[in-house]
């Protein structure tokens, strides 16, 4: 039986549980077994999803104590064995992943985004030079196995009702200190864009006139997006922005309007059902994907689509 | 104050183009330049030192001795020292066998903080820093938008970290491994037109396994534990696009297409 642990970031719960679907693509058929280790967190929205529960509520072990959760991860695999253990690759997971990693001496894999079953066995891709191209990577020491997965990019579905146990690990050692928070300006956002059903999307070809996405995305019930050339250039905000190095988006619906579609770009739009690319050049990247590519000037287009839907709208009034 | 900056250099992945037919990456046309987060390390460390002139800086890397022009022009903006890690037998690490061989240099070093960058835009990992403070027992943080310039001390430094929800202040007890993002924005500033040939030679040091003496099974790719058995370029679904353009009869296109999904 094949133990599997999967770190649970505080705030983002279902980063972690969305892990149980890297996993089942790992272990397919194999038996295995899921530990959750979570931190100061509700452990009810995970029970009945993973076999176990490490519940660890000691003031010490705060997400910012990155030392700490390695020296404790470090011990749970030791009285554990895991056999694989996964983080999401969220700001903290990023950070703690390689600490244990170096500790258990151990090869991680970084921002997994598909799992593959080559002719050499498991193989772990994920993109690199900035999302250019797909790597290949196998991990070749003795392990456990590790690897942080791209949030949202996985996305699992309870097939089973797990008879969950709760351990409580305790006589834990670890070290505390060092850093400390000292303020927090939450951003305010008003719609995730991954969570959107159409989404207008903006690049570096409607940088003078970024504002214009917005009536077009209302019309439309959505909301707006943006490529990383915009959001470098300080047009966009980040949280808005779709990628690798941005989110990974699934609506129904994306127009991309002056966006190449550099594959760092490309990767953040796997699930997409339709895309409308608006582009002068009509062979810029996007286009190959899209079901519709507009060849000419994104803002003629918005203003004349946003016109016929209401002419249209007009006469369906009538 | 003494501050090690640890970066390093990578292809322009803006620039490099990919034989789609071979499968490889041609690499004639793609030059080295330093990673933009390490970038900053370093400009960061420069606008230390012309605050307080008694700071010094040491740049280290680990790379193929053919990077030497482009350590040069580091040292001809202000930087005091460069090394130089490099031995065949280096060649072929990942992010384990790396971490170690810099953390053995950086071992007997000395320094006040290291700073560095937050990821690397070949690799895209960002385990080096991690891993590098991991093994020297170091307090770390990385993805630093900010950094308080008048409290920087080497006792002391106080932050700030934007992530996609929030912008948090952070102060972290040195010495620490400080990796700076991109969204800093401090740069590396172009070497001045007089200093364009200065001799700085006598302030490089390049350093081999002699020195670091690692068992050749335990560094590059033997002393790896991931290795890469692969490089594509993703291949997407293609949809067989409907090219229109933007006159009426491609935005009616456009819009019976909206209409049949019933996005409208």
């Amino acid at each position: 039986m094949k133990r599997i642990l999967i770190y649970i970031e505080q705030h983002h719960q279902q980063d972690g549980i969305d892990l149980l679907e890297t996993v089942r693509q790992i272990y397919q058929e194999a038996p295995y077994e899921t530990y959750a280790l979570v931190l100061q967190g509700q452990c009810d929205t995970l029970k009945g999803i993973f076999d176990v529960i490490v519940d660890l509520r000691e003031e010490g072990l705060q997400e910012h104590e990155m030392r700490a959760i390695s020296d404790v991860t470090y011990q749970l695999h030791h009285s554990y064995h895991f056999d694989a253990i996964l983080f999401p690759a969220t700001s903290w997971g990023r950070l703690i992943a390689p600490r244990v990693a170096m500790m258990l001496d151990t090869g991680l894999v970084a921002d997994v985004t598909d799992i593959a079953h080559g002719e050499h066995g498991l193989e772990l891709i994920r993109p690199a030079y900035s999302g250019r191209i797909m790597a290949s990577i196998q991990i070749t020491g003795t392990g456990p196995m590790m690897l942080s997965v791209r949030p949202g990019v996985f996305s699992y579905t309870p097939h089973r009702e797990a008879a969950t146990q709760v351990h409580t690990p305790q006589d834990l050692r670890y070290r505390t200190g060092g850093l400390k928070e000292t303020g927090r300006k939450e951003k305010h956002s008003e719609y995730d864009i991954r969570e959107s059903n159409v989404l207008i999307s903006g690049g570096g070809g409607v940088e003078r006139y970024f504002h214009e996405l917005r009536p077009l995305a209302e019309l439309l019930g959505g909301h707006v997006s943006a490529s990383r050339a915009i959001v470098d250039k300080g047009v966009a905000d980040r949280n808005i922005q779709v990628g690798q190095s941005g989110k990974t988006v699934d609506p129904k619906l994306y127009i991309a309007l002056g966006i190449n579609g550099a594959l760092q770009h490309i990767e953040g739009l796997r699930n997409v059902d339709y895309i409308i690319s608006v582009n002068t050049n009509k062979y810029a990247p996007i286009c190959s994907l899209s079901d519709i590519v507009v060849e000419g000037d994104a803002y003629t287009f918005i203003h004349r689509l946003i016109e016929t839907i209401h002419k249209e709208k007009g006469y369906e009034g009538h | 104050m003494k501050i090690i900056c640890v970066v390093k250099f990578v292809p322009d992945v803006d620039n490099f183009t990919y034989d789609h037919e071979k499968h490889i990456i041609i690499r004639e046309n793609s030059r080295m330049m330093i990673n933009p987060d390490d970038a900053c390390a370093i400009g960061f460390a420069l606008k230390m030192k012309q605050r307080s002139p008694d700071t010094s800086i040491e740049v280290v890397t680990m790379a193929p001795e053919s990077v030497l022009p482009l350590v040069e022009d580091i040292l001809r903006v202000g930087v005091d020292a460069a090394t130089i890690i490099s031995d065949r037998l280096y060649a072929g690490s990942d992010t384990y066998a790396t971490s170690r061989i810099l953390s053995r240099y950086l071992s007997g070093a000395t320094y006040d903080t290291i700073l560095t960058g937050s990821h690397a835009i070949d690799g895209d990992t960002s385990h080096v820093p991690s891993q590098i403070a991991c093994l020297l027992d170091m307090n770390h943080m990385s993805f630093i938008s900010r950094i308080d310039e008048p409290s920087f001390s080497s006792s002391l430094a106080r932050f700030e970290v934007e992530s996609e929800h929030a912008v948090s202040s952070y102060e972290i007890q040195m010495p620490a491994i400080l990796g700076l993002s991109r969204t800093s924005g401090y740069r590396l500033p172009y070497v001045r037109y007089k200093n364009l040939h200065m001799d700085v030679s006598d302030r490089v040091t390049v350093i081999h396994n002699d020195v670091l003496c690692f068992d050749e099974n335990d560094v590059g790719l033997t002393g790896s534990r991931t290795k890469v058995v692969g490089t594509h370029v993703k291949t997407y679904r293609n949809r067989g696009s409907h090219v229109v353009t933007t006159d009426q009869e491609g935005i009616d296109t456009v819009y019976r297409f909206l209409k049949e999904k019933q996005f409208i």
